[in-house]
Formats: C-alpha cells, structure tokens, sequence
C-alpha cells in the first residue's frame, strides 16, 4: 500500500510539468496583452508599460520565462497578480478555505441524502417512494444550478421574507464574518443545497441502479439462502460491492467541486476561487490563473489518490501494492 | 460661464452638494440633530482592484478611498465650482506653472499624525516612484506634468523635484509646461497625502488597510471579495459624518447585490439592466437623480462620461470626412438608449457630458438623427445611396449590452445605404486591436478623470495622446489645446475649450452616441444620500432613519 501511494506521488511530477507547459503554450496562444488590460479602456503611459513587460520578464522568449516561472515555484512563490500587485499565494490563501468549505457541505448532503435515497429506492422497487425518488432525480438532473439558485434566493431570501416578517428568511449571499446580521453557518445552506442538488440526483440514482444490480447476483442470493437477514445481507455483501461505481462519482465530483463552482460562487457571492480565475482569464491575469490551475490539479490528484485507496476499504478483492497472482 | 458645468443646480431639492469637506462645521450637518446620528450603512461595490490611492484607478476603489481620503481641492458638482478640501486656499502664478496651496492647519491623518506639506509629497511621489509596488502604478499619467516627474519614474531621481515643501503647511507645484486646469488634477482621489511617519512604510500592509486624512477611516483590512469595513473619524477637520460606520459590500454581479438589496441586506446598490422601470415603480424616482430620500429612492440623474464610437481615421474608406459625417446623422441615438437600455441612458449630442465645464447642449451639429442630412451627406461625398462603399466591420467587445448597440446602428446604416458587418471580440483581444489601429469603427465609453473639458480634448483629440485611439491628427487643434492649457482665467479657458470642441466636431473624428446615467437604488431607510455625476457618494452628509 505505501509503495503503491508512493508511485502514485511520483506520478504527480510529470503530471505536473506537463500540465505547467501546457499553459504556457496556451497563455502564448491567446489573443489580449496582460498589461494593456491593466489599464483598461484607458491607455497605459509607454514608460510604465516598458517597465512591467520588463519585471515580468514578459520581454524575453516563453521558454525563458518559464524557466524564471519554474524556479519561482520551485522556491514556493506562484508570482503576484498583474492586475492588483497582490502575491497570488495570498489570493488563494485567502479564497481555498471558502471553496473548501463549501465542498465539504455540498459532498455531505450529497453523500447522506443520495445514498441514503438510492438505497431506498432500490429495496423499495417499483413502490410510490421509488417512484418519486426516480422522478424527483430526475427533475434535479435537469434543472440548471443557476436557475436553482437564484429561485431558492427570491423563495427564502425575499418572497418569505415579506410573508413571515423575515423569521424564515435566509442569508442570500457572502460568507458571513462580522457585517452578516445572520449566524455564519447560515450562509452555508443555500449555496450548500444549490451545490449538491445535481450530484446528489446523480448519486442516487447511481447508488439506486447498482444496488439493484448487485441484488441480483448469485452471491446474493446464496447468502439469503444461507438465512442471512435483509438487513445483513445488504449492507455487508450488496452495499459493499454496489458503492464502488458510487465512491468514483463523488470523488471526481468532490474534486471539480473544489476547483471552484464558478456558477455557485457567482449566484451566491460566495468568496471561493471559482470566480477569481474566471475573472483572471477574462482579464489575461496570467499569474492567477497559473497558480489556481495548478492548484486544482494538486487538489485533483491527491482526491483521486483518496478515492482510489478508499476502493479497498469498500471491496476486499481490491489490494494495491501486491504482485499479481499473490491475491 | 463655470456655472454651465453644473447639473441643474436648479433641480436640486434638498441636497447637500457635491463636497465633503470646506465647511469646516463641527458635528452634525445643517439641521442636523441626533435623531440623524448613528447607524451603519451597508453599500455595494463589487471587488476593487486598489484602495491605496497609489494605483487607484477605477470606480469601486475610487468609492471607498474617496472617503478615507481628502485630496487639495473638491469640485462641487451643483455648482460647478473647485472648494477647498485639505487646501484652505491656493494661488496659481501668472504663467500656470507653479500652483501654491495653503494646508488646513490641525488637520489629522487616522494614527493622529498631523498632516502636513511633506505627506502630500510624499503620496504623490509614492504614485510616481516606480518601485513603491512589485510594478509601477498605472496612473502616473495624472502628474506627468510636474518638473522631475520623467527622472523619478526612470529610477534616476529619489523625490519629485516640482513638488516641494516650503513649511509644514504650504506646498508648491511646479510644472514643466503651463497647465491652468492643473488645479483639476489636484480634485482627482488619488492625488492626496499619505503619512510619511512610517504608516505607509510597507506596501502590502498599507494597501489593505490605508491610513488617510478623510472623514472616514478604515475598520480592520480590506477582505478580499467580502467587505470593506470603515468608520467614522472622529478628529476628522472637516463636517464629520453623521453615520457611525458604512460597510462595503463586496458582491461579485450588480444582480447578486440586487437581490439581497430586496431582502433588506443593503442600504444602496446597483439596479441591474432590464429591471429598472419595476424598481422605479416599486421604489420611487429621485427628484434630482443624485439624491437618495425616503421614496424617492432610485437614481438615474447623468454621470460625467460619454459612450462613443471610435473611427480609425486612417482607414482607407472612413478617412472620408463625409463618409463619417453620414454615419453620425444615420445613428437613431434615442432607439438605442429606449429599446436597449430602458431609456436610462441620454443621446449623446456631444462628445463632453454634462457637468463638466464647457458642456453645452446641442454641441456636435453632426450628432443628431437625421435621416436625409444623413443621405445628402453620402451623395456629397460622391457615395449616392452608399454605392461605392466596401462594407465596414463595426467591432465591439462582448457583454455590457454592446451588440444590441451595435446590430441597432448596423440597421441604421443599413437605411442610408452603408453595409456593416459585426465583429464581436472578447475584450483583451479588442483592445489589443484597438491599440494595433485594427479596427474601423469600434466602441469605447469615456469616463472623464476630471471634470475639465481638457480632459476630454486632449485626452480624445490630441494626436499624441496615447487614448487618441482614432488616431485624429488636426494641427490646428493640437495647437489650440495647447494655448488653451494656459489661459489662467476659468471663463476665457471654458470659452477657448468650446472653440476647440467646436473644431473638432467639424471634422467629426468619432461619433457620440450616448451619455452614461446612473441606475442606483437605495434603501427606504436612507436620507440626504447624494451619489454625484463622478459616482463618488458624499457619505458625509448622509443619515438613516431608526
């Protein structure tokens, strides 16, 4: 196991410098000069624009600048933001947390109430509950999450608000911190349930049709034939065996969520990194968008190094780190 | 002749004006009881990009520094007039090149250091030296008139020699050419004083939490992306605020903001696009468009900037003064501001907006809708009924409603015979075809940095001003700028300036289509709140009802 957690790290580096040359070539390729956008509508003095070209080392040839660009990360500094003179690593510092947070609640709901809804429906298949579990799933899949939203927000936030005298009304947006009127944890709900709503119809129905399908092997039916409960029977031998189709969904969602959920964070004023680095592309604010692609890809990789050893702990067939043959 | 610069002063109902400081008055405005003391204000602002005043260049910034600092001088844009700020009084020599300003005395900063001649040095030079940040300020530009502002920028200077400390209160200007309106420049947000004591001594400390001279001083730090809290100064020189606190909102999209405006988290926001008659009906009208009052809560009075078309005046075709003029009569200006901005923007029937001095209406002949002017102007110009013109890309960045705009003008242009095709880019790669001179007709909005009709002139028409992006070369004109620069007396100087619009209309090098207006609401509990043209909100002067 630790050698195979080892190798995994390792393939983190080519990963890495891969994913590093890429974007260069990339911020090479797209049209827009960084430090005219500085300025905006407005032009730039000649003087002033010559002399951050020349900071930046955005006068000499790309691969120059990615070696300066390299030895700065290698040295724990992602660069600091054309646009605001702010050191990037402050930036996200800053903002991860939030997305962190916010990911954490969304996967929760996302795992407590679709698995626990997709195992229902499986057991109870064909019932009314099944029926409205597929339907209702069904509905969530398709609702675009800016839609959801934003009608959670004129729901709570200002059509019970006038209807109740605010008692039911919800915090609309921001995270909370010393001008909300509100508790922090508040402000989660929202955000949280908009988050979660598509993935956890996703799980649900995941967890609901691999139940099923597990339900109906043979090895299922020999341990109900050995008088093993329901209850026995499907938690240790169905449940099992079923959450592995289950377990990969939410860990890739668990890492794209992560990465920011640009529509989330934009609906809800939610201070995470999503919006900073779409902001950043729109404005050619390389450094950000270096340092917060790189950060996603770090998050990635270490989600999905969890993820993958979290399959043996589900099915005992799966072992990491042994030769063939010895399992 | 300056009072052609004010906003219909006459409208005005019950407004405090445009200055936050002159008076001098201790606590309280006029009239003013405790019953109007107290309260925190919640307003909006999406993420600014600095409120140091050393890089302080866009409105967001602008909003809260402007309150945590007091520059020279104030322009009041009821009346039209310059008032003091932290300068009680200022001379300008014969020739307009040294300006001497006499500082209050007893002034403050926020740390209780007293603010003197050498803190203004000091932040101004803090603005030029090129090594202040990781890169040099954007906006360097405002003092590159002063004497030593070239050796301070290229590293070969330590301090900015034209501006020099005589005695703790007086500080003298010096410029390398005449520049009368220079007075102006000393109005703009960024041009104030920072203290020298060692509060400004880290950059990175300071731009998150600047210590100013203002009525307001800031609250902590400057949260990224959440708020930015300040509070009343209370040694502060000048009329000191009502408020207790105001909090600055951070809100990523004016429609996020909207929203919780209505669940009553906000005291004063922006109305988003499509949602403002049902805001006016729901909230109320302004009487002057500036002020906020209990039910006549949105705002929609004109701010001093100008959306217009930009004509590369070096292409083969639109080199054609007549071609141009024939675009500029074809554009129905007031479709444009009803269908697509809900008739909260004004035709622009000039280049300058209203509230800077020198705005007159009417001022641009060629800047009306006129159909058949329009078609005679083609025929003139040897094109009868548009034959003979290749079709012209009309370009624009995308977002911000500029399509809609700009499939408008393209049927306009349609009916007098001009083909135009649309070329939507995004904005980083617009301007840099903007700047490469690639573009045939393009958009940009102007938003004046001070209210001086130069601003617009030499900024716009100048041929070497690095925004002439129509690359409009008039000998005469770039002359007459120049002379105009130096006319000490305001009434002359106005007076020249309109000459000088007057020549450049004749030669139509770009085309206004519009004048920005506000589209603000605030909160019922909100009294006396005036957002000026400049969209600086005078906080001072503003209270709340308990």
């Amino acid at each position: 196991m630790v050698r195979y957690i080892l190798r995994r790290v390792l393939q983190f580096i080519p990963v890495f410098i891969g994913v590093t040359i890429l974007l260069f070539t990339l911020r090479s390729i797209v049209p827009g000069d960084p430090i005219r956008m500085i300025a905006g509508e407005k032009s730039l003095a000649p003087e002033v624009y010559e002399q951050i070209v020349e900071r930046n080392h955005l006068n000499e040839p790309i691969y120059i600048q990615y070696g300066y660009y390299m030895n700065d990360l290698l040295h724990g500094d992602l660069g600091t933001s054309y646009q605001r003179h702010t050191e990037v690593s402050k930036i996200f510092a800053d903002r991860f947390p939030y997305t962190l947070q916010l990911a954490l609640c969304a996967i929760a709901i996302e795992i407590i109430i679709g698995i626990a809804t997709g195992i229902i429906s499986a057991i109870k298949r064909y019932s009314f509950i099944d029926v409205l579990v597929t339907l209702s799933t069904s509905i969530l899949v398709s609702v675009p999450v800016f839609w959801l939203g934003m009608l959670l927000q004129m729901f709570f936030g200002i059509y019970l608000k006038d209807l109740t005298g605010g008692t039911f009304s919800l915090p609309l947006s921001g995270a909370g911190g010393p001008i909300s009127q509100f508790p922090n944890w508040m402000h989660y709900i929202l955000p949280a349930i908009t988050l979660a709503s598509v993935s956890l119809a996703f799980t649900a129905r995941i967890m609901r049709s691999q139940l099923l399908e597990v339900l109906n092997q043979d090895y299922i039916r020999t341990a109900f034939a050995k008088g093993l409960s329901k209850r026995a029977v499907i938690i240790k031998h169905a449940l099992k065996n079923a959450m592995i189709p289950v377990i990969t969904f939410i860990g890739i969602d668990f890492g794209a969520m992560m990465s920011g959920a640009i529509l989330t964070e934009t609906i809800f004023n939610w201070p995470g990194i999503g919006h900073e680095i779409y902001l950043a592309i729109t404005q050619r604010d390389w450094p950000i968008v270096m340092g917060g692609v790189i950060l996603i890809v770090v998050v990635v990789m270490i989600v999905n190094l969890i993820t993958d050893i979290s399959y043996a702990l589900f099915d005992p067939r799966i072992r990491y780190g042994k030769k063939k043959g010895s399992e | 002749m300056a009072g052609a610069a004010a906003i219909g002063a006459s409208a005005l109902q019950g407004c405090g004006g445009g200055s936050s400081s002159g008076g001098g008055t201790p606590s309280g405005g006029a009239g003013g009881g405790d019953s109007k003391a107290g309260g925190t204000l919640a307003y909006y602002i999406s993420q600014p990009a600095f409120i140091d005043p050393f890089d302080l260049q866009e409105s967001e910034g602008t909003q809260v520094s402007s309150n945590l600092f007091d520059s020279l001088v104030d322009y009041d844009f009821v009346t039209g007039e310059l008032v003091p700020a932290a300068a009680e009084s200022w001379e300008i020599s014969e020739d307009a090149t040294v300006f001497t300003f006499k500082l209050r005395e007893g002034a403050k900063f926020h740390n209780g250091d007293p603010v003197t001649a050498k803190d203004f040095k000091f932040g101004w030079e803090r603005i030029v030296n090129p090594n202040t940040a990781p890169d040099p300020s954007a906006i360097s530009y405002h003092l590159g008139m002063v004497k030593g502002f070239d050796e301070l920028l290229s590293g070969g200077a330590k301090e900015l020699s034209g501006v020099v400390a005589l005695d703790d209160l007086t500080l003298e200007v010096t410029l390398t050419q005449a520049y009368a309106d220079f007075i102006f420049v000393c109005m703009h947000p960024a041009l104030c004083p920072v203290p020298t004591g060692g509060a400004a001594a880290d950059y990175k400390t300071y731009s998150r939490a600047p210590i100013g001279n203002g009525p307001f001083k800031i609250k902590g730090e400057w949260v990224d992306d959440q708020y930015i809290q300040v509070e009343r100064f209370d040694d502060y020189y000048g009329e000191k605020p009502l408020l207790d606190a105001v909090d600055f909102k951070i809100y990523q999209s004016p429609e996020n903001a909207f929203n919780d405006f209505q669940a009553g988290n906000l005291d004063f926001t922006q109305i988003p696009p499509g949602q403002i008659s049902a805001a006016v009906a729901e909230y109320g009208e302004s009487a002057d468009g500036w002020t906020v009052q209990p039910g006549k809560q949105c705002l929609l009075g004109e701010e001093s900037s100008t959306y217009y078309l930009v004509i590369n005046n070096n292409d083969p075709v639109l080199k054609d003064k007549g071609i141009r003029t024939a675009i500029s009569y074809a554009i129905n200006r007031q479709a444009i501001c009803d269908t697509v901005f809900d008739g909260t923007r004004a035709p622009a029937d000039g280049i300058i907006p209203p509230g800077i001095a020198g705005f007159h209406e009417g001022a641009w002949d060629t800047a009306v809708y006129d159909v058949e002017k329009a078609k005679a102007a083609l025929s003139a110009a040897g094109f009868e009924g548009g034959e003979g013109i290749p079709t012209i890309k009309l370009s624009f960045n995308t977002g911000g409603g500029h399509e809609d705009i700009m499939q408008l003008i393209q049927a306009d242009l349609a009916a007098i015979g001009i083909k135009a095709e649309l070329n939507a880019l995004e904005w980083a790669a617009y301007l840099d075809a903007l700047q490469a001179g690639q573009i045939q007709i393009g958009r940009l909005g102007w938003i004046a940095d001070y209210p001086i009709a130069d601003n617009f002139a030499y900024a716009l028409f100048y041929s070497e001003s690095g925004d002439n992006n129509s690359k409009y070369n008039n000998p005469a004109v770039d002359a007459k700028i120049l002379e105009a620069r130096q006319i000490t007396d305001t009434d002359a100087r106005v007076k020249a300036y309109q000459d000088i619009d007057k020549l450049i209309a004749a030669d139509v090098p770009v085309v206004p289509v519009m004048f920005y207006k506000h589209s603000r609401v605030g909160s019922q509990r909100l009294n006396d709140f005036f957002f000026g043209p400049n969209m600086i909100a005078d906080l001072p002067k503003a209270w709340l009802t308990k």
